[in-house]
């Protein structure tokens, strides 16, 4: 099982109200030039079958139910990778009327990846850096 | 005699008694200050008269005892028409019956601002949550959050079912969303489907909706680029263009030339990059998987070339109030004209592939078809418009930057259908690697920005642009002092959703997401649906794929041929 998962995680991408910049990158992954696919991650439809979620944006009102139920349909064990200055601290919306507070304050949170949109290279990074934790 | 010329005359002429105030500060720029209630005449006019109007937004601006209303209407300029109605019964009638593209603006208004617009056939809330507690309207200027926030968190109730007239047991009905994981942002839309055909679609807008314009109001204007630059990470460019233009509008500051074809050549690097993007997805979504694949291949290096020249791949922060931030080096240039030539060829070769390809043509062709007449009545804009037959491009009808000095075509198609609205991206990639290559090859020398003062004397000014998507609009009011009162911005794609539910009516549900994809929407199609059986009211889960799958199981794939 733990094998099976660090060497291919399905991940799973929601976006809790980013401006789609964020998106972008992580979509961004699955093209040649960075292959996510080369770490046996693969983008997953469905919450039932992901191990890993990756969130974009700052949670507004209207997502951060939705966001719970994804993150309970999950099966456990489950891991979150916070993508972008947004959905790391509620970045430039933080103190905007619609939104609900930053990804840690809803869901627990495994990686960040900061930056605004972080490159591409920086969301494998952070990949990386949660399958090293998984081995250890 | 231009069209815009025409307009204000015939408002000059036909309504002297009910216009207040009549301003035209600028070419192709009107305000016209209405009394109560004459809006609706003013528009009939308009709508009668001049051919083509089309309305793009509506703005309310909180005045503190008034609310005022501006209709932003388009007829080869902007005429703005402006009514005020009263805070305490903010009560108007509603002009959707004259032009059903106010749909969704009355219902923003509503939504936000309070205002009630009689004979509306839906006045139901847009953006915010269906928890928001009554009376809670954020952009009155009086509205500050609540203390305590956990107040208004309340779960939002599962959506319910909308009953058909005439429903058979036949009719399902269908709902998408919000979570979709495969691309862009979550949106819920809810279809009714009779069998294989769609009956009727209604969407749920708001789970993205951070409340920016609000934010607007607490930030200085040159904080306010950075803040609107993050509305869209796709046409940052596009934003912050529009932006400077208005505040710059107001402050009455000239751009210097070379600031302006900067800005002419990274909006177009951003055109560019967001029709590959959207090309590259509809082979996605017509399970076309490699031509995915390479197309973002190939948008990876104009990715770079932004890079190169802004310091970022996607949010460039290169525009400012007054002009851009940096200079372009002489070998950054010389990079992206050799960059260029590359993706020019690429882009030929997927202009043929979407030519000749028998497959590909068989999915759109005669799919999702949205008539020139349809088209025009729903107020849809940039490709949606076009592939529809109407040669309006807001960079050639009213033109800025330097659009006015570069030489390029207007692409239009008049097959209305999703093959043309993928075909008129295809060709503009091309046309865009034009501009951007004269621009290149004609950049005018001195500076690259004016200084501008913190503070913007008090005016206000509407601003267009074409973004990859279509017209955006912003228009910003200021009081005088270093944080703007109103700032309203209205995107392509809300205009183009409304075309939605007439492009899919009638379809098949396997069409549903290429003819969402071809709308090229902020928020694209959705991979997990919720079916409910009607008359059980079961409910189960599928996603989009498993759908896909399903139809090509039964040979169905290609339907509509
Ligand atoms: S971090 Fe930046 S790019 Fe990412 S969603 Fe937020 S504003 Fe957009």
């Amino acid at each position: 099982m733990k094998w099976a998962r660090r060497n291919s995680p399905w991940l799973l991408h929601f976006n809790t109200g980013a401006c789609n910049g964020c998106d972008i990158e992580v979509v961004s992954l699955l093209t040649p030039r960075y292959d996510v696919e080369r770490f046996g991650a693969k983008l997953e439809p469905s919450p039932r079958h992901a191990d890993v979620l990756i969130v974009t944006g700052p949670v507004t009102r209207q997502c951060a139910p939705r966001l719970k139920m994804i993150y309970e349909q999950m099966p456990s064990p489950k891991f979150v990778v916070a993508v972008g200055a947004c959905s790391c601290s509620g970045g430039i919306f933080q103190d905007c009327y619609n939104i609900s507070g930053h990804l840690d304050q809803i869901i627990p949170v495994d990686v960040y990846v900061p930056g605004c949109p972080p490159k591409p290279e920086a969301i494998l990074q952070g990949i990386a850096k949660l399958l090293e934790k998984l081995k250890g | 005699m231009g069209q815009f010329d025409k307009a204000v005359e015939l408002l000059k002429n036909n309504l002297a008694n009910s216009i207040v105030e009549l301003k035209v500060p600028r070419s192709r720029k009107a305000y016209v200050f209405l009394k109560p209630e004459k809006h609706r005449d003013a528009i009939s006019l308009l709508l009668k008269q001049v051919e083509d109007t089309i309305i793009s937004t509506i703005t309310g601006t909180d005045l503190g005892n008034e609310i005022e209303l501006n209709y932003h209407m388009i007829c080869g300029g902007t005429v703005t028409l402006k009514i005020r109605v009263p805070k305490i019964k903010p009560v108007t009638k509603s002009i959707c019956d004259l032009i059903s593209g106010a749909n969704l603006y009355e219902r923003e208004v509503y939504d936000l601002l309070g205002v009630t617009f009689e004979g509306h056939p839906n006045m139901e809330r847009l953006l915010l949550p269906e928890s928001w507690p009554k009376g809670n309207y954020p952009l009155r200027r009086d509205w500050k959050a609540p203390e305590n926030q956990e107040d208004i968190f309340v779960s939002e109730e599962a959506p319910k079912p909308k009953s058909v007239s005439g429903a058979s047991e036949s009719l399902v009905n269908v709902i998408v969303g919000p979570q979709h994981p495969v691309l862009h942002e979550p949106e819920r839309f809810s279809f009714t489907l009779d069998g294989e055909r769609v009956v009727d679609v209604d969407a749920r807008l708001g789970y993205v909706h951070r409340g920016i314009e609000k934010a607007a109001e607490t930030m200085m204007y040159f904080q306010d680029v950075y803040l609107v630059e993050r509305i869209c990470g796709i046409c940052n460019a596009a934003h912050t263009t529009v932006f400077c233009q208005a505040v710059e509008d107001i402050a009455n500051v000239e751009t210097p030339p070379r600031a302006q074809y900067y800005r002419t050549i990274i909006h177009e690097l951003n055109r560019i990059h967001s029709h590959l993007l959207l090309l590259g997805v509809a082979g996605h979504l017509l399970g076309f998987e490699s031509l995915f694949q390479h197309v973002w291949r190939d948008r990876e290096p104009v990715m770079d070339i932004v890079e190169r020249i802004t310091g970022n791949r996607l949010m460039s922060g290169f525009n400012t109030i007054g002009g851009v931030r940096r200079d372009i080096a002489p070998s950054t240039i010389e990079k992206t004209l050799k960059t260029l030539k590359d993706v020019r060829k690429r882009a030929d070769f997927y202009k043929k592939v979407f030519e000749e390809d028998a497959t590909l043509r068989m999915r759109t062709e005669g799919v999702g078809v949205l008539s020139r007449k349809d088209a025009l009545k729903l107020c849809v804009v940039g490709p949606v418009l076009r592939a529809s037959g109407v040669a309006s491009d807001v960079r050639k009808d009213d033109p800025y930057a330097a659009y006015g000095e570069i030489p390029f075509n207007v692409i239009s198609y008049n097959e209305c259908d999703t093959w043309a609205r993928l075909m008129v991206r295809a060709d503009e990639v091309l046309e865009s690697i034009n501009i951007v290559e004269y621009a290149l090859d004609n950049l005018p020398e001195g500076k690259i920005r004016v200084r501008v003062q913190r503070k913007i004397p008090e005016g206000e000014a509407v601003s267009r642009v074409e973004a990859p998507r279509g017209e955006l609009i912003h228009y910003v009011k200021s009081d005088g002092s270093a944080y703007p009162y109103r700032v309203k911005v209205r995107a392509p794609t809300l205009a183009n959703l409304m075309a939605f539910p007439d492009a899919i009516k009638g379809g098949f549900v396997a069409d549903i997401p290429s003819v969402m994809g071809s709308l090229d929407p902020c928020f694209s199609c959705t991979d997990r649906m919720a079916f409910i059986q009607l008359n059980s009211d079961q409910k189960w889960h599928w996603s989009l794929d498993e759908v896909n799958n399903q139809k090509k199981q039964e040979g169905a794939y290609l339907v509509g041929t």
